[in-house]
């Protein structure tokens, strides 16, 4: 047992750090010396792996992967980071609000909750994507800034149901104990109570689920390019494997670095997620 | 008892319907978030007598609840909505989803099936190896596997098997009517890549539930009968075992209409998915209301369904519930 946890210690550390490496990517891509990443160059379209001047190779229109990948995490995290950081804010202050005061506005806020997950969550960004991005005129084709802006959007709305429904249940579950009825019959305000005892206690549950939800919202960004409504021009993971997909019987090898990349990433926010969770129950059984 | 439980069932029922008609409503009101409007996109150009003719055909003259109400009509009775061509040509959706509809389907329940008869055994093969190297590495194996999302196996595969060896067609797909020896060959790949996540996902479920069933006191009971491990696992423990796994089968047939969505555009399969992107690309927004609702109501149907059988599975659920 004790084995197995100093493993799984090494397997969350490397997951750590990868997401730090990520995070740091997108910080201080544009300060690497590495080639513009929209630049094509003609001398070596589809070079390998290890090829001069193109660590991890060019894809068939010559971009540098590696440049690519770089700053195409600048794009995929914030994506991820910003709409499971506001999603987040929004759906658990709602669930909590809700499962604090109950009552009529408590049903019908769950019910909201329920009918938005009744969707599946591609299925809903990616309606949600196609009708915010159209344009006026169908010649002019939507910019690639516009369409992140969209797709911010339109994973936010995604995630409130769903870090909204699990803060609404942990907040449940922490109302009735013993610590908030003594706040409340020592006359505690509402205020107070919730973000003295309710907040921190329900805040890890909400870490671990958040950590996941980026894990859902970098797989979604990858799976709305590859249907064509992602940013289809613009710098992003999604956008690589997108252009590739179209054409990898031609050019097999650069199909591995985005879909390496993505796929390393989700893993780590998901072992990490899972980690907390794990960290967190183990807590609650101690008590 | 057996009132109660239709009570229940009934409850239950009237949420599922109260949840199609909101997320349907919701649906429908999306299309009114169109930053152009849907009247300018379909009766643009036209002069005055036929746009007010053509807004009247499409009922856009009509405020968002009696156009929902009257949607709800028609989708209830089977009529999908319009394909609304620019000319001003109208093709029945219902055409459409007739056809793209049973192939996604198809590979639906391909994937489910391939999933349940590899992660049945893994599972409870892991779960009585529990702790030993075989149990371990499989579950680190299936851990990762299951958060990788399945279009990166889709293209990995379709990259090694389809391109590099040769050996599967790397897109495309066969009708099982036109040729099923093809057909099987170019369905391989997609379910594969749906079900390798699934795969992990069952395994990892079944093996803590098997676990837990494996401490019961009445297992020690076969035991100490001297019932062969085989008999034991089989028909003593998988049963009780299998709630959270059917559960969660029932859940991901709404995940997997999803799933495929991408897998489908991966492997240019003419379903469900292709159809959204190509009425996406059309501007054809009466029909993607329609598929989504489509999907939405698989998703709902599926989870209640699943909702209501798990008392039958495992009475002791149902007493908890009831107590």
């Amino acid at each position: 047992m004790r084995k197995a946890l100093k493993q799984m210690d090494k397997f969350t550390k490397t997951c750590v750090g990868w997401m730090i490496l990520m995070v740091l990517f997108a910080a201080v891509g544009p300060l690497l010396p590495l080639p513009d990443p929209r630049e094509a160059d003609f001398e070596s379209l589809g070079a390998s792996i290890f090829s001069p001047g193109h660590i991890l190779g060019t894809d068939s229109n010559g971009y540098d992967l590696l440049s690519n990948v770089v700053n195409g995490a600048r794009t995929s995290l914030m994506i991820a980071f910003v709409s499971v950081v506001i999603g987040g804010t929004i759906g658990s202050t709602i669930g909590i609000l809700s499962a604090y005061f109950r009552g009529r506005l408590d049903y019908f806020i769950n019910t909201l909750f329920n009918i938005i997950l009744s969707i599946p969550n591609l299925v809903l960004s990616l309606a949600l994507v196609a009708i915010l991005a159209t344009s006026a005129d169908p010649t002019i084709p939507t910019s690639p800034n516009r369409r992140v802006y969209v797709i911010l959007i339109s994973l936010t709305f995604v995630i409130i149901p769903i870090l909204g429904r699990i803060a609404r249940g942990a907040t449940l579950t922490w109302i009735n104990r013993e610590f908030v009825l003594a706040a409340r019959s020592m006359g505690m305000k509402d205020r107070h109570i919730i973000l003295r005892h309710i907040v921190p206690n329900v805040l890890p549950a909400i870490y671990s689920v958040g950590f996941l939800a980026i894990g859902v919202v970098i797989v979604a960004e990858g799976s709305l390019s590859l249907l064509g409504v992602g940013v289809v021009d613009g710098v992003s993971w999604g956008a690589m494997i997108a252009r590739v997909a179209g054409e990898f019987t031609f050019t097999p090898q650069s199909m591995y670095v985005p879909v390496t990349v993505l796929a390393l990433t989700v893993i780590a926010s998901n072992q990490i997620g899972d980690y907390l969770r794990s960290r967190l129950d183990l807590r609650e059984g101690k008590i | 008892m057996l009132k109660r439980r239709l009570g229940d069932v009934t409850r239950r029922i009237g949420q599922a319907i109260l949840v199609i008609v909101g997320s349907t409503f919701l649906l429908s009101l999306l299309l009114r978030l169109l930053p152009v409007g849907l009247e300018e996109i379909y009766a643009g150009g036209f002069d005055e007598s036929s746009r007010l003719a053509r807004l009247k055909e499409l009922r856009l003259d009509k405020d968002p609840i009696t156009f929902y109400l009257l949607w709800l009509r028609d989708f209830v009775s089977g009529d999908f909505g319009p394909l609304v061509s620019p000319g001003g040509g109208v093709q029945p959706v219902s055409e459409r989803v007739a056809i793209a509809l049973p192939v996604s389907l198809q590979l639906i329940a391909y994937t489910q099936l391939v999933s349940l008869i590899v992660a049945i055994p893994l599972g409870i093969f892991t779960a009585y190896r529990s702790g030993r190297r075989s149990d371990r590495v499989l579950s680190y194996g299936l851990f990762t596997a299951a958060s990788i999302p399945n279009f990166v196996f889709g293209l990995l595969m379709a990259v090694f098997f389809g391109v590099t060896l040769a050996i599967l067609p790397p897109l495309g797909y066969v009708s099982p009517s036109v040729d099923p020896v093809e057909h099987v060959r170019s369905m391989i790949l997609p379910v594969a890549a749906l079900a390798i996540p699934l795969i992990a996902t069952y395994t990892r479920l079944l093996r803590t539930d098997v676990i837990a069933t494996l401490r019961e006191d009445y297992v020690t009971m076969a035991v100490s009968k001297g019932l062969s491990n085989k008999r034991i696992l089989f028909s003593h423990v998988l049963r009780p075992s299998s709630v959270t796994l059917f559960t969660s089968f029932a859940l991901n047939m709404g995940a997997l209409i999803g799933g495929t969505l991408v897998i489908e555009q991966v492997f240019t399969i003419p379903g469900l998915g292709s159809e959204i992107g190509s009425a996406i690309f059309a501007r054809q927004f009466f029909a993607l209301q329609s598929y989504v609702a489509i999907i939405a109501v698989g998703f709902i149907f599926f989870n209640t369904l699943a909702d209501i059988l798990v008392g039958f599975i495992d009475p002791r659920t149902r007493e908890r519930r009831n107590a």
